[in-house]
C-alpha cells in the first residue's frame, strides 16, 4: 500500500497531502496496519468471541469513517497546516479530488482500519460482509466529504460552485475584541481555550449526552455496583485532557515561566476534575430519575473519581506529552487517552465489587 | 544626539554571571547543532550572537532556557555556583523571548503579564513607559491569538523589560518590529546594564553594533570569533560571516 502512495504522482497536490498526513516516506501507513495486525492477532488469540449482527458492522462502518472524516476536514488547524499548498497555482478539480482522497484514505487506513480489526477478530464474517462494510466506510468518508462542501459552497471564488479553496479555512478572527481582565488566571485562561473551540465543545456536550443513557446500560449488569464504573467512563474527555500536547507553543511558554510544575498543573487538574465532575453530576441526576439510591457516598465518590482522573490526566501532559502528530487528528484518537479511563474503570470494578 | 549611549565595562572586570564550559547540544546523535561551545557573561553587559541561519543560536538560547534535554555541559556556573538550566532558582533569574512565540494565546496582554509576574514572584512595575514606547496601546486588552506577528513580539519584549530579571535572553528581538519600536528596543537594551544581563542573537548586523559591549559569531555550532569595544564594526563582522547574508 505504501508503493502504491509513492507511485501515485510524484509532486502532486494529493502527494503533498498524503505526505503531510502520513509522514515523509509515508511510515504512517505501515506503522497503522502493524498495529492493527496486533490487534487483530491478540483479540483473536485470546479466543474471545461474542456474536455481532452485521448491521452493527455495517452502521459502525459508515457512522465511524464519516464521524472521523468530518472531524478531520474541520480541523482548526488544516488552515495552518496547508497554507503554502493553497498558495500555489493549482488545477481545482485536481484539487478537490486529492484533498478528498487524502483524507479518506487517512481515516480508512489510521482510524477505520483498527476498528475493523478489532470486529474481525470478536466475530466470523464472510467475505461479503467484510467487501460491504470496506465499501459502507468509504461511503461514510465521501458522504463526509460531500456534506463538507455541501455546507461550504460558495465561500470560495465567487461565481464557483465547486472551488478547491472552500478547503482552506483560516482561523476565523472574532476582530480585536477587548477584555476587561486583568489577572491572568489559568482556569479562566483555560475556559476560553475551551470554548473558543467548537470541536471541544461538541466533545463534553456529547459526554453529558452519553451522561444521561448511561445509567440505563450500567444497570443491566446484576450483582455488581456500576455506579463508579460510569464515573470511569466519564473521565474519556480527550480534547480536555490534551491541551498542552496540541498547543506546543503554550508547552514552551509553561516550561518556561518558574514554578509551573505546582501552578499551572495545580490550575489544569482543577479545570480538569471541574469538567468532569459536571459530568458525573449529570450521571448522578440521570441515574436518581431512573434507578434512585444516590446518596451522599455516591456524590463523594464521583468527586474522587474525578479529582484523581484529573491528576492523572495532568500527569501525563507534563510528563509524556504527545509529539510527533501530524494532524491533531492524531491527538484525538492517540492510545494514550485510554491510559486513565482503563485505570479508572478497573478501580471502578474494585469498588463494585 | 547618540540615542545609543554604551554603558560598558572595557576593562572586563565585571563579576561573571554565568559560565558555560564545553556546551554541546543535539536533536539527532549523530548531528550536533552546538559543539564544545564555551562562554562567559559578566554582570551588567549586553552581548550579541551573531551567525548565519543555522548556526545554532536559537538551539543555544533554547538550551539555557531549559527547554531541550539532549545537551552536555562540562562546566555550568552561575553567580559563582555550579547550577542546571532548570534550577528554580536560575529559572527565576532568566527571561527569554523567542524569534516565534504563540504561548498563552487566550489571554490579553495584561493577564499575561499578570501571570508572569506572579510566575516570577514580582510586583509589576509602572508599564505606561514602556507601553508608549513600543506603540503598544490600543493592544493591551487584546487576546494575544489576534494579534500580528510585530505586536505579539512587542507584548513578549515589554514583559521582558518590565520584568528585569538578572539574565534577558532574546531571540532576534527586531524581527518583526516597525521602525519606531526597532529604535525604542535599541534603548531599552542599552539602558538594560542598570538591571542586569542581555544576551541576544540577531541577523540584523546594526542591532548588534548599536548595543552590544561584546559579539560572539557562531559559525557551524561553534563560537567562532568574539569582537568587543572598537571591534565592533559592521564592516569587519561581514568580512567574517559573509556579505549575502546579513542585512544592515
Amino acid at each position: 500500500m505504501k508503493s502504491l502512495f509513492e507511485n501515485y504522482g510524484k509532486n502532486t497536490p494529493f502527494s503533498a497531502i498524503a505526505k503531510q498526513l502520513f509522514g515523509k516516506k509515508y511510515e504512517r501507513i505501515s506503522r497503522s496496519l502493524a498495529l492493527c495486525m496486533i490487534l487483530f492477532t491478540a483479540v483473536y488469540g485470546a479466543g474471545f468471541r461474542i456474536q455481532v449482527s452485521p448491521a452493527v458492522l455495517f452502521l459502525t462502518a459508515f457512522v465511524f469513517s464519516a464521524g472521523i472524516m468530518w472531524q478531520v476536514l474541520n480541523s482548526s488547524q488544516n488552515g495552518e497546516l496547508f497554507m503554502g499548498l493553497f498558495m500555489l497555482p493549482f488545477d481545482n478539480r485536481k484539487m478537490l479530488i486529492s484533498y478528498v482522497l487524502a483524507f479518506g484514505s487517512y481515516t480508512l487506513i489510521t482510524k477505520t482500519a483498527v476498528v475493523f480489526a478489532l470486529f474481525f477478530a470478536l466475530s466470523r464474517w464472510g467475505a461479503a460482509e467484510i467487501g460491504a462494510a470496506v465499501l459502507l466506510a468509504c461511503a461514510g468518508c465521501l458522504g463526509s466529504a460531500g456534506l463538507y462542501i455541501a455546507a461550504h459552497m460558495g465561500k470560495g471564488v465567487p461565481g464557483k460552485r465547486m472551488d478547491a479553496y472552500i478547503f482552506y479555512q483560516p482561523p476565523a478572527s472574532q476582530g480585536k475584541k477587548r477584555r476587561t481582565g486583568r489577572r491572568g488566571g489559568i482556569l479562566w485562561y483555560l475556559l476560553r481555550y475551551v470554548t473558543s473551540n467548537k470541536n471541544y465543545l461538541a466533545n463534553t456536550a456529547g459526554l453529558w449526552l452519553i451522561a444521561c443513557f448511561l445509567p440505563l446500560m450500567l444497570g443491566q449488569f446484576e450483582g455488581l455496583d456500576t455506579l463508579p464504573m460510569g464515573f470511569a467512563i466519564l473521565s474519556m474527555n480527550t480534547p480536555i485532557c490534551i491541551l498542552l500536547s496540541c498547543d506546543p507553543g503554550l508547552e514552551q511558554a509553561v516550561r518556561l515561566l518558574p514554578g509551573q510544575a505546582v501552578r499551572f498543573c495545580g490550575a489544569y487538574g482543577l479545570f480538569i476534575a471541574l469538567v468532569n465532575f459536571t459530568e458525573s453530576s449529570v450521571y448522578l441526576v440521570s441515574w436518581q430519575a431512573i434507578r434512585g439510591g444516590i446518596g451522599c457516598a455516591d456524590i463523594l465518590t464521583a468527586a474522587v473519581f474525578a479529582m484523581a482522573s484529573a491528576a492523572m490526566s495532568v500527569f501525563l501532559e507534563w510528563r509524556h506529552p504527545i509529539r510527533g502528530w501530524k494532524i491533531e487528528n492524531d491527538l484525538w484518537h492517540h492510545l494514550r487517552k485510554y491510559i486513565v479511563p482503563l485505570v479508572m474503570l478497573l478501580a471502578g470494578a474494585w469498588i463494585g465489587m | 544626539m547618540n540615542i545609543f549611549t554604551k554603558k560598558s565595562d572595557p576593562s572586563g572586570e565585571a563579576q561573571k554571571l554565568l559560565i558555560l564550559k564545553n556546551l554541546s547540544a543535539w536533536y539527532t546523535p549523530e548531528k550536533h547543532v552546538l559543539s564544545d561551545v564555551s562562554l562567559e557573561l559578566g554582570s551588567n553587559e549586553v552581548v550579541g550572537l551573531i551567525g548565519l541561519n543555522g548556526a545554532g543560536k536559537t538551539t543555544f538560547i533554547k538550551t539555557i532556557s531549559g527547554l531541550l534535554t539532549r545537551f552536555q555541559v562540562e562546566t555550568a556556573v552561575w553567580n559563582g555556583r555550579g547550577f542546571s538550566f532548570r534550577d528554580k532558582a536560575f529559572k527565576q533569574a532568566r527571561y527569554t523571548v523567542f524569534a516565534e512565540d504563540r504561548s498563552f494565546q487566550y489571554f490579553t496582554f495584561r493577564e499575561y503579564i499578570s501571570y508572569a509576574a506572579a510566575s516570577y514572584g514580582k510586583k509589576l512595575p509602572d508599564l505606561s513607559e514602556l507601553i508608549r514606547g513600543f506603540g503598544f496601546e490600543a493592544y493591551t486588552d487584546v487576546l494575544l491569538k489576534e494579534l500580528s506577528t510585530g505586536n505579539l513580539k512587542k507584548a513578549y519584549l515589554i514583559t521582558a523589560f518590565a520584568l528585569r530579571p538578572e539574565l534577558l535572553l532574546l531571540d532576534e528581538p527586531v524581527n518583526g518590529l516597525d521602525f519606531q519600536s526597532t529604535e525604542y528596543l535599541y534603548r531599552q537594551i542599552n539602558g538594560y546594564r542598570q538591571y542586569g544581563t542581555v544576551l541576544f542573537s540577531s541577523h540584523i548586523l546594526e542591532s548588534i553594533c548599536l548595543t552590544s559591549d561584546r559579539v560572539l559569531v557562531l559559525e557551524q555550532g561553534r563560537i567562532s570569533r568574539s569582537f568587543t569595544g572598537q571591534e565592533i564594526q559592521a564592516d569587519r563582522i561581514r568580512e567574517v560571516l559573509g556579505k549575502h547574508e546579513i542585512t544592515f
